[in-house]
Order: structure tokens, then sequence, then C-alpha cells
């Protein structure tokens, strides 16, 4: 269950009676700038979509003040409904490689010495530096037909004619897994990290080869972290249109496009809004199944 | 006591910090320059195409006027519209709407109306491109460049593409680039299916899908961002693409060709307008009056080798120029029924 420890808790901010009060206003004062962020940047555009939701468009780009739900039946239009099957799939296939590639990588870092590990943390972190839409269009120097990849592979003799990296759905899956595999690695680390080396010990003595320890031991006790990471990859995975746009080659539309097109070229903002709305509540879904198998709204970064 | 004091302390520094961000939050809200007033330079406020007007052109501009232009840019007509509706009325003066969108604004009341005496160039644009469908009188707005869809292909590689049935070649497998525009795409499938890019049928709409579907599995990639760069880089061997694109990827790469698709083709007219409440309508002229010098309309083709609707500017002979309006076609607003190339959109991908 979540972190919450009633002793510490006490201490800090409720046995204190006497200054009780006091310390709350300064919370509240603190606190005051990310609230007014809050409801300026997030709860009032909110609150906006999701009136516009139910009104109906004047094809202009702007809406009449006609309340009615036929926007949420359009979602389930077979074809809007098939976009949105299209990006769930590709949504679990990246979740899916990005958990293969966390474990090993997770179990090889615990054994390192903290330093090292933590020097390895960073580096995972610094193409962070730079704007995601910057690195997807680096991606097609090296995938595309007579990119760095091919262009060296038919040098050694390897292929004779170049593979077929990007415009389609090989290259969405790699942008996807390179631009999210950080936010799988980072839970599912801390998770194997903290896993009592008393049990791997144990388990080896009894005979335990290195699969038997990766699905007895570290998965069951790393369960959370894998599930948290996944959350946090599959999540944008469905609508991050601009790697779809830019390595699928604006071939598959993904929910993401679906909205975007909604505002920028259909003029059909209700519809746009009630499609988000759609997936917000997908997003609030999840999260809440989460939630019920354990999860903390903390390691989600706040959720 | 002194744990007491320190808390005050906090308390009053984390009310400074909040009280400092709250104002420079208040002053970027609140405080939008009104340039008008901060000198007495003349200004002009643009929107415009990205990758439109060199900017050479405009400094030059500034320079020989004395007026600041404040140049933004979108990336499609509705973007422009939406931020023309959703802006205070003055923020703008002066945009250039392709042809379907000068005629939504017309009837949104969104445009001044255009007095051409103001202009001493205006005999400087050439008549054919005057009087089209979308300002029959051209009250509202003068042409300024014309793009159009073309064929690019390699035809040592593709054999000559010259009709949308050229592109089911076998040989074209993966190796196609379209733009990434519904209404060019539908509309050219239209086209191939001889019927008009405008057309809302559904039978119609329908038979356009099959035909697309055919040619599907030869697209390797939609994109309206640079289409050139497929070509330049060799990802492939043929596509359609707007002129400027065609031409500009043919100066790289000279195997290219370019042709017109034999069924009909997208017309892209962008036009000077000035917008309704327009504070700077002097300089608006005066800019539209620059640009419609033939040696400034020269520096703007080198650059971006769309067609120029002055004369003298284009080197295609007259008689070509008939031919490309006659066949080519405006794409029109076709009001509600954009919910069905959306939809129909979102079936072809």
């Amino acid at each position: 269950m979540s972190q919450h420890n009633p002793e510490t808790a006490g201490v800090s901010a409720y046995s204190q009676s006497k200054h009780s009060r006091r310390f709350d206003l300064f919370k509240t004062v603190f606190t005051l700038p990310v609230i007014i962020y809050a409801i300026l940047l997030v709860l009032i555009p909110l609150v906006y979509i999701f009136f516009l939701s139910f009104l109906k468009s004047d094809n202009y780009g702007g809406y009449l003040f006609e309340f009615n739900l036929e926007n949420y039946g359009e979602f389930f239009d077979s074809t809007y409904l098939s976009i949105f099957l299209k990006s769930a799939g590709i949504g679990l296939v990246t979740t899916f490689i990005c958990l293969l590639i966390s474990y090993p990588f997770a179990i090889f870092l615990r054994d390192l010495p903290e330093k090292r590990r933590n020097l390895i943390m960073k580096l995972v972190m610094v193409p962070f530096l730079t704007n995601s839409l910057i690195r997807t269009y680096g991606l097609i120097t090296l995938l595309r037909k007579n990119g760095v990849i091919n262009s060296t592979l038919i040098g050694a003799g390897v292929i004779s004619s170049p593979l077929a990296l990007m415009y389609n759905n090989v290259g969405i899956i790699t942008g996807m897994v390179y631009t999210l595999l950080p936010f799988m690695l980072m839970p599912v680390c801390s998770a194997v990290v903290k896993v009592d080396q008393n049990l791997l010990d144990a388990a080896e003595d009894l005979g335990a080869g290195k699969f038997a320890k990766l699905f007895k031991i570290y998965l069951p006790l790393t369960i959370q972290g894998a599930f948290n990471g996944s959350l946090m990859v599959f999540i944008p995975a469905i609508g991050y249109f601009f790697i779809a746009d830019i390595l699928g080659g604006g071939k598959a539309m993904i929910i993401g496009n679906l909205i975007k097109n909604q505002f920028l070229t259909a003029r059909n903002w209700p519809l746009g809004a009630a499609l988000s709305i759609i997936l917000l509540l997908f997003t609030f879904i999840l999260v809440r199944i989460y939630r019920k198998i354990g999860g903390s709204l903390d390691e989600l970064g706040g959720g | 006591m002194r744990e007491r004091t320190g808390l005050i302390k906090k308390l009053f520094f984390s009310l400074a910090v909040i009280v400092i961000v709250a104002l420079i939050i208040a002053i970027i809200i609140i405080y939008q320059p009104d340039n008008q007033e901060t000198s007495n330079q003349r200004i002009l406020n643009v929107l415009n195409w990205t990758s439109y007007i060199p900017d050479e052109v405009i400094n030059d501009f500034e320079n020989e006027y004395n007026i600041k232009v404040n140049y933004g840019t979108y990336s499609s007509n509705e973007e422009l519209l939406a931020k023309l509706t959703s802006s205070r009325e003055g923020t703008y003066d002066l945009v250039f709407p392709s042809d379907y969108m000068i005629d939504l604004m017309i009837s949104r009341n969104l445009l001044e109306t255009l007095d051409q005496e103001k202009l001493e160039n205006k005999d400087n644009l050439n008549p054919i491109f005057l009087k089209q469908s979308y300002d029959p009188d051209n009250s509202y707005s003068l042409p300024f460049l014309l793009a159009t869809t073309v064929f690019l292909y390699d035809s040592n590689k593709t054999g000559p593409i010259t009709s949308y049935k050229d592109l089911k070649k076998p040989e074209l497998e993966n190796n196609l680039v379209m733009l990434d525009d519904q209404r060019i795409v539908i509309g050219a499938m239209l086209n191939a299916c001889g019927y008009d890019m405008n057309d809302v049928r559904e039978d119609h709409l329908e038979e356009s899908l099959e035909f697309f579907n055919q040619i599907k599995s030869n697209i390797k990639a939609f994109d309206s961002d640079s289409p050139k760069t497929f070509f330049i880089t060799k990802e492939v061997d043929a596509g359609l693409v707007w002129n400027a694109e065609a031409i500009l990827a043919r100066e790289e790469n000279p195997d290219l060709t370019i042709s017109y698709p034999a069924e009909g083709f997208a017309l892209s007219m962008d036009n000077y307008a000035i917008v309704k409440g327009a504070k700077n309508v002097d300089s608006a002229y005066l800019f539209i009056d620059y640009l419609l010098r033939s040696d400034v309309a020269q520096k703007i083709v080198d650059e971006y080798p769309y067609i120029s609707a002055i004369k003298g500017v284009e080197s295609l002979p007259e008689e070509e120029l008939e031919r490309i309006l006659a066949n080519g076609a405006y794409i029109q607003n076709v009001g509600a029924d954009i919910k069905r190339f959306d939809k129909l959109w979102a079936k072809y991908k």
C-alpha cells in the first residue's frame, strides 16, 4: 500500500497544535502560485473543453449553443473506433517492448556500485534536455532509406537492399519506444534495485536459474513499478501524434492525430473536445485500476 | 521563539516571492503593448504563411518607408481563421488567405473592402489572375501567388506519370509521397474518378475511396511540410506535391520531371486582404503596393518559386497559364460537409 506512516505525519504537522494554524497559512501561501497556475491553465481549460464537448459545431471553428450528445455518439462510429483500437495496439506494443528492455537493464544496474548506477541513470535522462520533436527528426537521419543504419548495413554487406525502418509501424514504434523508454526505466529500476538480496541468494541456493529469479522473485516484487511505468508509457503513446506523423509518414492515424485534425482542419472543435474527454476518461479508468491494485499516486509523479 | 521568527521570516520571504511572481504573470497577461503610441514610427501587423516572403524583402520595405513590420505566421488557413476570430479587432492589419478562405471570410464579415485606387502598381498584375470565383470583383482581395499541385517524378525509374491512373503502377510500390492534406488528396481522387474536387455526393466520395485503395500500397508517406526532402534524399521516385516544392526539388536533382495531372489538379491562390478594423490601413496599402513591384515580386519567386501574379515575373507563357487556370480548380468551402471529408480522410488512412 502507499507509504503513509501515521507516526511521522503526526510529528511533522499535526502534533504542534500551537503552530498548526500559522503552519497551514504558510503552506497555503506557499502553494498559492501553483494553485493559481493549476486553475488558470488546467482547470479552466478543462471545464471549457468539457462544456464545448456538448455543443454543436458551426462548421467554421466556432460553436452553437445547442446541447447535444452527438459528439460522444460519433466516437462509436466504426471509423473512429478502429482508430482508437489501432492507437491502443501501438500503445500496447510500445509498452511491452519497453518492459522487455527495462528488466534486463535494471537487473544489470542493480549489481553496479551506487555511484556508477546514479551516473547511468543520469545518462538516461540526458536526451530529455533536447526537445522531443527535434529528437524525432533526428531519428529520420538514422532510419531512412539512405540513412546511417541502412547505408552501414549495406556497406558491411549484411543486407543487399535497404530495410523499411520508417514510414510504417516499425518506425512509429521505434520512435515511441525511444521517446518513452525512460518513463519505464525509472520506476522499474528503482523497484528492482530495492529487491532484498537475501531473497535472491535464497533462490539461488534452491537452484533457481536466471529466468526463475526473474519470474518468481523480481516480477512479483516489482509489479507495481512495472505497472506504474506501463501507465506512463501507454498513455502518451496513444496521443503522441507527431511521432506517428514524422516516423509513420502520416499514414497511420492515431487518436492524437484525430483530435488534432478536429481543431486544425475539420474546424469541428466540439468533436475534438468530446474525443479529448473520452481519452481523459480512459486515462482516469487506467489510473483507478492502478490504485485498486495498490499503486501510489506519488509514484506516478503526483498523478 | 527563534523558531517563530524564522517562520515569520520565511513567510515574508515567500510572500515577497509570490507577489513578484503574481505581478509578472499579471503584467504578461494584461500588458499587451499598444504599439501605436510607443513611438512616431508607423507600424504594420502582418500575418502570413510560413516561408513565403524572404526576410530581405521585408527589411527593404521597413528601411524604405520607415514602417516597422510585425510579422506573424500561420501554416494553414484554419489557423489564420482561428487567430483572427480569437484576437481583438485591430490586432492584425494584413493577411494572406487562400481562395476559399477569402470567400469564407467575406461571408463572415472579417475583411475590409480593398480600394484599388490606392495602389499605384496595380497595373503590374496579370489580369488573367483577377476576378476569380471566390471574389469576382476583387473588392476584398488581390492575387499574390498561385500554387498548383503537380506530379513530380524521376522518369528514369518510373516512366512518365501524367494521369492519376499512372499512380497505380506496380513499380511505384512504397515509392510515392502525397501531400498530407485531406481536401487535396480526396480532391485528386475525385478528379481521378472524373468528378469535381468539391463534389460531396456520398457515392462519388465512396468511389474516390475505392480508387485510393488501389494506390494506397504505393504511398510511402504523406507530408505537407517538406515533400521535396523525400526527392532530394531519394526516399521516393514520385509524388503529388505543390509546384514550388517540385521546382526546388528539381534544382537539387535534375533527373526529376514535373507534369500536370491530366484529369485536373488543385489550384491555391493566396491573396492580399486587409482585416476588418485594421488600425494601420495606410501602411497595409503601402506594403501591398510594394509587393506589387516587379523587382520585389521577382525576389519572392526566386526564393519560393510559386507562380507570381505579376506580369513579366512569371516565365510561363500566357497560353500555359490559361491552360493551368482552366484545368485546375480551387478548393471550395463546403460548409457542414467538411465533416464528411474529415471522416472519409480517417478511412483513407
